[in-house]
């Protein structure tokens, strides 16, 4: 089981410089801390224009002083949007090999095509065609990684044979991913050998369903990329404290607030009729509370179903039920609009890695850097300029 | 988190009267019902919704015109102009006014389900180039909306929202909760343009629908259901949801 940290940089009103300031450096001494603890993974999203909801407009900037600022956690761009009018596909392919080069090959890159007409409709973006332009990118990104002559002719983009430079420092690339808030996305993913980014919770039996079938079909893939991610990582929450009671009244406020902001999105189904989007797409509705199983923990706690909000314990036996059902990863969101106080968000990060994060990984694995500085390949220095001349 | 700012005394004062809460459904047949959604100013965000509804961003205007065949009160003809919100989570459509073509029709809306509806001149003509609606109100053209172009699209994939209508009701000044189930026969998105839209005569002259996100037009048949919910305006729904038995 892998643990991450996932980013939307919620911001609460009224906006301002200082408080955006907060809000980012707040998140970046949470990456330090998740680097030193033994966090997988730091996530941020691409989300433009949704104001509180998400601020993080830029994450290859934020994501490239996270790669900076840490030494072993892997970098998780999740996900860039895969729509040519927000980013032109020669854009993403190289600003994901730098980054993958200065984080010395910690990169993993997720896909995603938007959901809300706020952001689709500040670029101009025909809904119609969000699918097939992220299958597009999918299908080229790897062969610009890998290929020293590239050229396209597509529906998205079209360009004559150059080599896209830089190229990723890991072998053929990095790992891909899609975001999934759509059930049934983790079958697009499957299909092209593509890990499955969460970004909604299902309930137990509901992601059950849908891992087993993701699973199937990653078999039976055809890959896009030069390498397969069978991996299934769940978005969820975190507040960990000794006394559930204390997470549950600290830790459910801040659901709430995210999933209310959520449920405030413009989501695209609601501004223009498509095929293209066939739900709204809610990212909240997945972390409601749910029909809970009577022999579920969080029953007689009062908390939320399969929700990271309680004592150590209570952690412990709801990931084992996540890991259970072949879940791979989880990804958890620390504070929503900055309702709990940063002290307190980098205490429950401190307890989960000391009380819960031991329970799911051997001491091997635990010492084991995610990668090894070591690897990184010593590069002649290059002649002065005094030399030169 | 935003919300409406309105003056509930200026909004009251089109406010229709239920005196009992509908206990049946309503069906309506043989409806053509034209939707159009456009993005506003900010100046249209907060200030058009009373202080119980969080609006949207970007601000949307939502613009319904129906043709309806068949109905208690017969044939007749309806245009609506809805904020586009949030009532807790749930998305929705705050009416700021709605025109209908029959006396009977105009009554039957406004006790029945809350709608400020007034009469007008209501017409739709649904053609295989496009569709065109307009509303004349006393005397003067107040909409104006021309669909082209007309591409046929899936009955799921087109979405409507549950409305909120101020009204007074039995329990008070309340957001009475009209939800129509829209049985899709036929449905086809359109290019569109509003030629016309007078802002006061809609409702509140903040009201500046700068640019279409898209219309729809469908062949439909909708049920009304019956009341379940009502929101007091000057509280957030979390807290003031009222059950109507």
């Amino acid at each position: 089981m892998k643990f991450g940290i996932f980013f939307e940089l919620s911001t609460p009103r009224p906006f301002g410089r200082e408080v955006e300031a907060l809000v980012y450096h707040n998140a970046l001494a949470q990456c330090r801390l998740a680097d030193e603890l033994g966090f997988d993974h730091v996530w941020a999203v691409e989300h433009h224009f949704l104001e509180e909801y998400s601020h993080c407009s830029a994450p290859e900037v934020f994501l490239a002083a996270v790669a900076a600022q840490t030494r072993r956690v892997r970098i998780g761009h999740g996900a860039v949007v895969c729509v040519p009018e927000m980013n032109h596909p020669i854009r993403v392919a190289e600003r994901a090999a730098a980054l993958d080069i200065i984080s010395n090959g910690r990169l993993e890159f997720g896909t995603a095509r938007s959901s809300t007409w706020t952001e689709l409709g500040g670029f101009e973006v025909n809904p119609d065609d969000t699918k097939k332009t992220w299958d597009e990118f999918v299908r080229v990104l790897p062969k610009m990684w890998t290929s020293d002559e590239f050229e396209w002719q597509g529906k998205a983009f079209s360009m004559p044979a150059r080599n896209v430079l830089p190229k990723p420092y890991q072998d053929p690339h990095p790992p891909m991913w899609v975001t999934v808030t759509t059930p049934g996305t983790e079958l697009d993913a499957a299909d092209r050998g593509l890990g499955s980014l969460g970004v909604s919770a299902a309930g137990y039996e509901e992601q059950e369903r849908r891992t087993k079938e993701y699973h199937r079909r990653i078999q039976v893939c055809e890959p896009v990329g030069g390498v397969i991610n069978d991996q299934v990582h769940t978005m969820n929450f975190l507040y960990c404290h000794e006394d559930y009671r204390q997470a549950r009244d600290r830790g459910v406020p801040m659901i709430n607030a995210f999933n209310v902001a959520n449920t405030h999105l413009y989501w695209t189904r609601e501004a223009y009729p498509t095929r293209a989007y066939q739900t709204l797409g809610n990212v909240g509705a997945g972390m409601k509370a749910k029909k809970t199983a009577p022999d579920d923990p969080s029953v007689a706690k009062g908390l939320p179903e399969g929700v990271g909000i309680g004592d150590p314990e209570h952690l412990i036996a709801i990931i084992k039920r996540w890991e259970s059902i072949g879940v791979t990863g989880i990804n958890f969101l620390l504070n929503a609009m900055e309702m709990v106080p940063q002290e307190q968000v980098l205490e429950s990060m401190r307890l989960f890695a000391r009380e819960v994060m031991p329970k799911f990984r051997s001491a091997e694995e635990a010492a084991a850097p995610v990668y090894s500085p070591a690897a990184v390949p010593s590069i002649p220095a290059l002649p002065s300029t005094a030399e030169v001349a | 988190m935003l919300v409406g700012t309105a003056d509930l005394d200026q909004l009251v004062q089109t406010a229709a009267t239920i005196d009992a809460f509908p206990v049946e459904p309503l069906n309506l047949a043989d409806v053509l019902c034209l939707q159009l959604t456009a993005e506003m100013h900010n100046q249209a965000r907060e200030a058009v919704l009373p202080p119980s509804l969080h609006p949207t961003v970007p601000a949307i205007l939502g613009l319904q015109v129906w043709q309806v065949g068949e109905s208690p009160w017969g044939a007749f003809a309806m245009a609506v102009a809805r904020v586009a919100c949030r009532s807790g989570v749930r998305a929705r459509g705050y009416t700021t006014a709605a025109f209908v073509s029959t006396a009977a029709a105009t009554e039957g809306l406004r006790s029945m389900l809350g709608f400020p509806a007034v009469q007008g001149d209501v017409t739709i003509r649904h053609s295989y180039d496009g569709t065109r609606a307009s509303v004349d109100w006393q005397g003067a053209r107040i909409l104006e909306v021309v669909g082209l172009d007309p591409e046929p699209l899936g009955a799921a994939d087109v979405q409507y929202t549950g409305t909120l209508n101020l009204a007074h009701t039995p329990n008070g000044l309340r957001l009475v909760q009209v939800e129509a189930h829209h049985q899709v026969n036929r449905v086809e998105r359109l290019t569109a343009r509003l030629d016309t839209f007078d802002a006061s005569a809609w409702g509140n002259p903040l009201l500046d629908p700068y640019r279409v996100v898209s219309c729809s037009v469908a062949l439909e048949e909708v049920t009304f259901a019956p009341v379940r919910f009502v929101c007091k305006p000057d509280e957030l729904a979390f807290t003031g949801t009222e059950a109507v038995a």
